[in-house]
């Protein structure tokens, strides 16, 4: 059950001004839940910048809505369902997928794309004492229920990110994010009248999923709660268009999703949000079983449902279309002149308080501490010797799950429905998405949860710099950044010291560059058998595209000169380099210099408007050994590397090879002596030409001196790693 | 050679969503098709996945026992959303056909 802890009990009888009886403490406590209420983190969250051009509706609703001209706007939101997924991952991803997919709908958009960003602990840790693996199991599910989810929705899922980490072990993390797209004056304005009514609409409500909100606000710590969560996706395909409809019809004067905490967050949010009174009768609630109690009623987290008012003159609209679709909608009260939550069963009132003090739950105070694994991870850390054998190491980076191709998972996704995907999933750093109106826009999700521990500050500066790379490689300039921040318990000063590290990371970064936070959510209590999780914060951009010339790819050509842009540092703590091959946690975060990421972003924007680039990549996880290797899978061709000529300042060979400094992006071009005028004339800006692309032979030179001698069939079996565990 | 006290046992395993479970096909089943062509007496649907197979063992308990633990074991089912059900019979899969 979800508690109130002492304080905050003493806190809503102090502000109601008499005790609440059970029910009402019980939709108190799950609005107060940190799953709902965000009390840990919301004063930090709020220094955020969130104002920009393009922001028509920044953080703190439903879905954020950013400008992309000519009429029309986009919406994007990001969720996280890693508790439910924990205990079962296909119901769990689905749902997570469905609650999203709402959320874009409830700003009056229609859905065009969903992205996720997955973590698992790693597929060969052999944790069950029957010797399966729990990661295997989870990813395989995981993966088909977003795949059938976004599939029979017709929504595609066009690109994602994942990451396996032994932090994971017995866990996994699904993050899942949508983009919306609508016309700017169709959105749905969340407004009410007194006497406008109170509608719900969607599945009928049971009682599973009873305290969801309050279980991802617990330590996961029992398998077997019956938060589970069945999904319908048929019923949400209906919702999408009868609700798509109704707005078209100017039927729908607010709207909201039902998610965690059930009716009763979602009644006291927006009652408080239109600072209005409402009246609510739970009889009429459809229901999937017979005698549900008020509370169960209230608190239940039945999935695809949603809350709508209308007004007298467009309810026959609103009868016609949900009749249409055969959805069941019920009239649950009115809209009144007081701003009271009033909850009836049977006329008898069970709940009735101000909303503003429901919806607004008291501030918790956190304490931080430097975590004292931070001080003992340095001391541990010597350096390896560097291999002799480099060319089995680039291959076995190259067969790292986290690296190697995510084929195996995205050909389970329908990444084309709708016909807005320009470029498919591995194609490009992010997806691009064509819009009406001759635009285009560019999402990618990163984290990083491995420098995110060593380093919460600059890991997670890091996973900014790579999403905006990311958008940036496709021609894209950022105009908004979503974050999704998930840790341990907010109540381990560790954990919120890492957490605060986090926020402040965001906040210096999108201030330096500009870029608005236009929505994020908060996941705490992620933790394990093992303990917290490793700080995750995950990162999306959303770039925009003005013309359809400026869209590109990362496959490098045959016959491509190859540049590098950025410098190479002794920057390997928390790469997969020392992670995976030499099983290292610590040493040196690669650090993000603000100054030259900025300029090295807008370099490459800059190449790319001038039509002289074939093809761009970011340069992150692997370094740059993978980063070209990855472009010449892609591309069919070999290369040829002299690594001398890679600028850089480290001092021994592997960590100029697998070494992940950020702000460094590779380039592939037909016109060397135009690419190499144009980034010469920006001042402070460092590049070289490394190598060119040609035939199938795979090699990495230090002056005559071969160190990586392969060839094109063997790193492209290498990259099919994952295929190769997920099908034996 | 095989033991003579060995037979073979047609297991029958049921899987279903616990009952506080929904069960989206069951009951797109029932509005859908049953109650829609008019067999509104019909009250509930609940959809199930049925596996059928043939075992040698000793006894019908021991055939029970050891489909039990290969379901538990390879995850046939996850025990937090449904229920899995496992009957023995003497016989073969065809004995079942009528």
């Amino acid at each position: 059950m979800a508690d109130l802890t002492k304080d905050e009990s003493r806190y809503l009888a102090y502000k109601l001004n008499r005790e609440p009886n059970k029910i009402e403490k019980e939709i108190v406590a799950a609005e107060w839940s940190e799953h709902c209420s965000y009390k840990s983190s919301k004063r930090f969250i709020k220094m955020l910048p969130s104002k920009g051009k393009h922001v028509i509706v920044g953080p703190g609703y439903d879905a954020a809505v950013l400008d992309v001209g000519d009429g029309y706007v986009i919406t994007v939101h990001i969720q996280s369902h890693n508790h439910p997924s924990a205990v079962d991952p296909y119901g769990g991803a689905a749902t997570g997928v469905g609650g999203v997919i709402r959320d874009i709908i409830s700003t009056g958009t229609r859905p065009i794309a969903l992205l996720d960003a997955l973590r698992f602990a790693p597929l060969h840790e052999e944790n069950n004492e029957d010797g399966s693996s729990t990661s295997e199991w989870l990813l395989r599910h995981v993966v088909r229920g977003i795949g059938d989810y976004g599939n029979c929705i017709g929504v595609p899922t066009v690109a994602g990110e994942i990451e396996f980490d032994p932090s994971f072990i017995n866990y996994c993390l699904v993050d899942v994010a949508s983009i919306g797209f609508g016309r700017r004056d169709s959105i749905v304005r969340n407004r009410a009248n007194y006497d406008d009514l109170i509608i719900l609409v969607g599945g009928p409500t049971g009682r599973d999923g009873i305290h969801g909100a309050a279980f991802a606000s617990k330590t996961y710590l029992h398998h077997n709660r019956s938060a589970v969560q069945i999904p319908d996706p048929f019923l949400e395909k209906l919702l999408i268009e009868a609700i798509t409809e109704a707005v078209e019809e100017g039927a729908i004067k607010a709207l909201k999703d039902l998610g965690g905490g059930g009716l009763s967050c979602c009644l006291s949010e927006m009652s408080d949000s239109l600072g209005k009174g409402f009246d609510i009768e739970l009889r009429e609630v459809h229901v999937k079983e017979k005698g549900m109690s008020p509370l169960e009623l209230m608190l239940s987290e039945s999935q695809e449902r949603m809350l709508i008012i209308t007004d007298h003159l467009k309810i026959d609209n609103i009868r016609r279309i949900f009749d249409k679709y055969e959805l069941k909608y019920v009239i649950l009260g009115k809209i009144k002149d007081h701003h009271n939550l009033v909850i009836r069963c049977n006329e008898k009132i069970v709940a009735n308080m101000p909303s503003t003090i429901v919806a607004n739950a008291p501030l918790a105070r956190r304490y931080s501490k430097r975590p004292a694994y931070l001080t003992t991870l340095r001391l541990d850390f010597t350096p390896p010797v560097t291999p002799s054998n480099l060319t089995g190491v680039l291959l076995s980076m190259l067969s790292n799950p986290t690296i190697a191709s995510k084929d195996w998972i995205y050909r389970q996704y329908d990444h084309e429905v709708g016909l807005r995907t320009m470029l498919k999933p591995g194609e490009a750093d992010a997806s691009v998405l064509r819009l009406n109106n001759g635009k285009f826009i560019s999402v990618k999700l990163d984290g990083n949860s491995k420098q995110c521990y060593i380093d919460p500050y600059h890991g997670t500066l890091g996973c900014l710099s790579e999403a905006c790379r990311n958008v940036a490689c496709t021609g894209a300039f950022p105009i908004g950044i979503i974050d999704h921040l998930q840790f341990g318990s907010p109540e381990n000063p560790e954990v919120f010291w890492s957490f605060r590290k986090a926020v402040n990371a965001i906040n210096n970064y999108c201030k330096f560059m500009k870029i608005p936070v236009v929505g994020g959510k908060v996941s705490f209590y992620n933790e394990t058998s093992k303990g917290p999780i490793k700080p995750t914060p995950v990162i999306g951009a959303i770039g925009l595209i003005e013309e359809k010339r400026l869209i590109t790819q990362s496959s490098l050509k045959d016959g491509n000169a190859i540049f590098i842009v950025g410098t190479t540092a002794n920057e390997i703590g928390g790469s997969e380099y020392y992670e995976y091959v030499h099983h290292i946690t610590g040493g040196n975060v690669a650090k993000v210099d603000m100054n030259i990421d900025r300029l090295n972003l807008r370099s490459i924007l800059q190449l790319i408007d001038k039509n002289v680039v074939s093809c761009v990549h970011d340069c992150s996880k692997g370094g740059v050994a993978v980063a070209i290797s990855e472009m010449a899978i892609l591309g069919g061709v070999g290369f040829n590397v002299f690594i001398d000529k890679i600028p850089n300042s480290c001092s021994n060979i592997d960590s100029l090879l697998f070494s992940e400094s950020h702000s460094r992006y590779v380039i592939g071009t037909k016109e060397p002596k135009t690419v190499e005028k144009i980034l010469s004339g920006i001042e402070g800006l460092v590049f070289s030409r490394i190598c060119d692309a040609y035939k199938e032979k795979v090699t990495f030179k230090m002056k005559s001196k071969i160190l990586i001698d392969t060839d094109l069939p063997a790193i492209t079996t290498n990259f099919k790693r994952l295929e190769q565990i997920m099908t034996r | 050679m095989r033991k003579s006290n060995l037979a073979d046992f047609l297991v029958l395993v049921t899987i279903e969503n616990k009952p506080f479970v929904s069960d989206p096909e069951g009951e797109t089943i029932l509005r859908d098709l049953v109650v829609k062509g008019g067999y509104s007496n019909i009250k509930s649907v609940r959809s199930t996945k049925n596996l059928k197979m043939i075992i040698t063992a000793k006894s019908k308990s021991v055939a029970e026992e050891s489909v039990r633990k290969m379901c538990k074991d390879l995850r046939i089912f996850n025990p937090v959303i449904s229920n899995c059900t496992v009957k023995a019979m003497l016989g073969n899969a065809n004995s079942t056909t009528k």
